[in-house]
């Protein structure tokens, strides 16, 4: 998959391109939101991919410690990284959001939190990582951490939902009548949903190739005296 | 498997009651907290009421931590992990036998603040004490059996006393959502139907995690 990393690029860029042009000169504008509901158009995508890359964690950490292949654990540190960033863009664009539509930049708000969490998760993922110098321990370490993450998503959702909410459920796979999105709206978001999801391949094929690098340079680093 | 269990809370016991080190710490710095909080949130008793729960399982998170941090200190500190695991022991043993002992740390702890607790902040226990010993179990539980998980892979690391909150605390949220709101509901003499929920939750999350720490200690272990 590495060899056709180039050809994923291109194909993001171009859908990108098409769902931006779709995002403001296909889609109509918004009645009751205005033009900030726009921002939807980054901001569900962006939240997909987070979740998205969590999985692969989830799914490479498991992989790590059945099969012992240092593969997954490159895997699952450049999702990790990518993910961080996606999680962070979700915040911010819901921020954004939020401003206009609820009248505040923060809430704490059942998704809003769970995501904040997510975040804070995962960086304290990455941290871990990053104060273990590279080896098999750290993979192993990281892995654990990888696998009790995911579960806890869903408990720490649970809660914080009983305990308050505020944003409206999601409507993209809404099966209610009355809220049911117009199709030009949804045709736009799933087709920023098919081309986030690209570029997030795209970005995970350059930053598996870079930490294949990185590690083969610090391998022979290493050994150059020995 | 029980005797190796018993021979490592055994172990860690001894451990303390000679130098007294983890009972101790543990004790004044709740003793602390309770005290800085209450000067922190001033004299009206009406708010002290409400956010005394929360600050009940606060106090419990923060001297938790100090006894998870030793718990495994003392392995490292002589390398006698390493003969630990020369021992023909199961793995999932040390984890229990390691989450045992953290479990009864708490426990003192918990025996003794929680008659403090009742002084300070005034409460009265009519039949509900039962509930609240419960939950206080089912909080220890849960804490103990992610965090001897966590404390076995971040003791001996850079900033090890950093980082072990940093992991730990975000994925407590819905164990400390839960307690606090079962208390709440406790303290505040509310039907047990109202907080319910909020103990299967406590309860689910203590047993998906105690099977999952255990089953993932193994790879924490390896040499």
């Amino acid at each position: 998959m590495l060899k056709h990393s180039r050809l994923i690029g291109f194909i993001a860029l171009l859908s990108l391109g098409i769902s931006a042009w779709m995002a403001f000169y296909w889609a109509p504008v918004e009645h009751s939101m205005g033009i900030v509901q726009k921002i939807m158009y980054i901001h569900v995508p962006a939240s997909w991919v987070t979740f998205f890359a969590f999985s692969v964690i989830f799914f490479c950490s498991i992989a790590y410690l059945w099969k012992r292949e240092e593969k997954f654990d490159v895997v699952a540190a450049s999702a990790a990284e990518i993910g961080i960033v996606f999680c962070a863009l979700s915040i911010a664009t819901g921020s954004i959001w939020g401003k206009p539509t609820w009248n505040t930049y923060w809430t704490w708000d059942a998704r809003l939190t769970t995501t904040l969490i997510l975040l804070l998760i995962y960086a304290g993922y990455l941290l871990l990582r990053y104060f273990i110098d590279e080896s098999d321990r750290r993979a192993r370490y990281a892995a654990i951490l990888g696998i009790i993450g995911f579960p806890d998503i869903f408990l720490i959702h649970l809660s914080v939902k009983w305990w308050r909410t505020l944003h409206q459920p999601s409507t993209m796979f809404s099966t209610k009548p009355t809220s049911v999105i117009d199709t030009t709206f949804a045709v736009t978001l799933w087709v920023s949903v098919l081309s986030f999801t690209l570029l997030f391949l795209y970005i995970l094929l350059k930053r598996i190739e870079l930490e294949k690098k990185n590690r083969l340079f610090q391998y022979k680093v290493s050994h150059m005296h020995t | 498997m029980f005797s190796e269990i018993k021979a490592i809370v055994r172990k860690d016991m001894l451990l303390d009651m000679r130098s007294k080190e983890n009972f101790i710490s543990m004790l004044f710095f709740s003793l602390v907290i309770l005290i800085i909080f209450n000067f922190a949130l001033g004299s009206d008793t009406k708010i002290v009421t409400t956010v005394a729960p929360g600050i009940f399982w606060v106090t419990f998170l923060l001297a938790g931590i100090i006894g998870l941090e030793k718990s495994f200190l003392v392995e490292k500190e002589n390398g006698c992990i390493e003969f630990l695991l020369l021992n023909p022991v199961d793995k999932g043993n040390i984890f229990l036998g390691k989450m045992a002992g953290n479990i009864i740390f708490s426990l003192w702890v918990q025996a003794c603040v929680i008659p403090l607790f009742i002084l300070f902040f005034g409460y009265h226990f009519h039949s509900e004490f039962l509930v609240f010993v419960i939950v206080t179990l089912l909080t220890i539980l849960g804490f103990s059996a992610l965090g001897t998980l966590l404390a076995g892979i971040t003791t001996g690391l850079k900033f090890s006393g950093v980082i072990l909150p940093l992991l730990l605390f975000p994925l407590l949220i819905p164990l400390l959502l839960a307690s606090v709101k079962v208390t709440e509901g406790i303290f505040l003499q509310k039907s047990l139907e109202a907080y319910l929920d909020w103990l299967k939750l406590l309860l689910a999350f203590d047993l998906i995690f105690l099977v999952v720490s255990y089953l993932t200690f193994e790879f924490v272990m390896e040499h």
